[in-house]
């Protein structure tokens, strides 16, 4: 599974930051989401899918990682 | 404040999408302000609906609606918003501008709020609340709202701008002013005065730099690396002071509120103080329910939007209690549930003017939950809360909140 996001999109409300914080960090000069690692390794799936599901501007996307 | 009714409907309102709404007026017996929206709901009003009242304005009743009314700036613009219609109104930076100038000191703002940079107050926090609680604690009483929420975000401000602690008194006064006063000239002398305190703030700042927001702010360049306009740098000074000081106050209260008619809440944050997930989850369902603010917009342009045609100038309130409890985004949206996993409430705002200091906000929030606790477990309201006086406006709230508790002293008397 792979995780990506649309910085056109967030606005750092960092509620990913809050619930998987393995995966996800806000950076320092625009307060944007950071993808640690696009790969999300099974044990964090869960963790990952809600943090997706509770991004308030719907900036995160989640695919299969073999999918483009 | 003079509250203008309009006489007549503007000709580009069709006469369907009229209701009569006042969102000032809590009617007699309607002990929670937020329900006089959710009423709107109930009684099935169309979902984007004008009222002639507080000089006449649209309001949006669907969360992806007012979502789009954040999101969408070109359509919906938050300069010289204000309803009822008062021009000219201070134009805080960055809150009162649309991209692209708002960026300017969205950029200059956003690193020193980002949630590893709010943690470095966390000792102060800690220091700052728990020395508040102190002062009540063994008290068994206390006026949440002027014992508490009313103060702590303020001093939080002078801490931000490194401004002493012995001014915490004066800064009260004015913040009270501006949010409570209904007296025009009243007003306009507190922004006067405001105004003059930040002018010369930022004049010891540039004698004194520190490591401070004032310091980072006033030394701040645009985006090719200029200095930025002085009149810019008081109005950010402006929505610093302001932005973060009656939100949060009644956010507070609310929550406080609930907490203390709720043992099971009570427990549910005690039992989580080193859980920070599900500590946060609870939180997070806190401010879904406990949305106080009601956003303004100013059509910037004469638009079409879902079938519905907006004059440009005409006034939109964001309601986000309203789009919190939206049946098609939130599954049963009006019950509290502290373990809720999907929460995409817009409590802070959504889009380019989200709240620059929401994380400032959580912590401060999540700190006091968690000192409050330590020291005052169980606690409920005071018998008398007619005294607590509800309010409505561009935010909503309680004049008071008075609280009881068991403590040594009053064992003792």
């Amino acid at each position: 599974m792979k995780v990506q996001v649309d910085l056109t999109k967030c606005q750092g409300h960092a509620r990913c930051e809050d619930i998987c914080p393995e995966v996800f960090a806000t950076d320092l000069v625009e307060g944007k989401c950071v993808i640690k690692n696009e790969l999300v390794p099974d044990s964090l799936r869960e963790k990952v899918t809600l943090a997706v599901r509770n991004c308030p501007e719907f900036a995160l996307k989640l695919s299969s990682d073999t999918e483009e | 404040m003079s509250i203008s009714y309009l006489p007549s409907p503007p000709d580009h309102v069709p006469e369907h999408l009229i209701v009569d709404f006042d969102f000032f007026d809590i009617p007699e017996g309607v002990h929670d302000p937020v329900e006089i929206w959710h009423d709107l709901v109930r009684r099935g009003v169309p979902k984007i609906f004008f009222t002639r009242k507080n000089g006449g304005h649209w309001v949006f009743l669907n969360y992806e609606d007012i979502c789009e009314g954040y999101r969408d700036y070109e359509k919906f613009s938050t300069y010289q918003a204000p309803i009822p219609p008062i021009e000219p109104f201070p134009t805080v930076q960055p809150q009162g501008v649309d991209p692209p100038q708002h960026t300017v000191f969205k950029m200059l703002l956003a690193p020193m709020f980002t949630p590893t940079a709010v943690k470095e107050f966390d000792e102060e926090l800690h220091r700052r609340t728990k020395a508040l609680i102190e002062r009540f604690a063994d008290r068994g009483e206390c006026d949440f709202v002027a014992d508490y929420a009313g103060k702590l975000p303020t001093s939080m401000f002078l801490h931000l701008m490194g401004l002493p602690e012995e001014r915490l008194p004066e800064f009260l006064e004015m913040a009270n002013v501006f949010f409570r006063s209904t007296d025009d000239a009243e007003r306009k002398q507190n922004v006067t005065r405001i105004y003059a305190i930040l002018n010369t703030m930022f004049d010891e700042k540039r004698k004194n730099p520190a490591n401070d927001i004032a310091t980072k702010v006033l030394f701040g360049k645009d985006l090719q690396g200029n200095d930025l306009p002085y009149q810019d740098i008081l109005d950010c000074g402006f929505l610093l002071f302001v932005a973060g000081l009656d939100t949060v106050t009644n956010t507070m209260t609310y929550i406080w509120r609930y907490l203390a008619t709720t043992p099971s809440a009570r427990e549910f944050f005690r039992t989580r103080r080193d859980n920070t997930l599900e500590f946060l989850q609870g939180l997070e369902e806190l401010f879904r329910i406990n949305a106080v603010s009601n956003l303004f917009r100013r059509v910037a342009k004469d638009v079409e939007y879902k079938g519905v045609f907006m004059k440009k100038n005409d006034r939109l309130i964001l309601p986000n209690t309203v789009a919190n409890r939206d049946p098609r985004v939130f599954e049963n949206p009006s019950t509290i549930d502290l373990g809720r996993k999907v929460n995409v409430h817009v409590t802070f705002g959504v889009g380019p003017h989200r709240c620059v200091g929401q994380h400032l906000a959580k912590r401060e929030i999540m700190i006091s939950i968690q000192n409050w606790l330590d020291r005052i477990p169980d606690f409920s309201l005071a018998p008398n809360q007619d005294a607590s006086h509800p309010f409505g406006g561009a935010v909503m709230g309680f004049e008071n909140l008075p609280l009881v508790w068991d403590a040594p002293t009053k064992l003792k008397g």
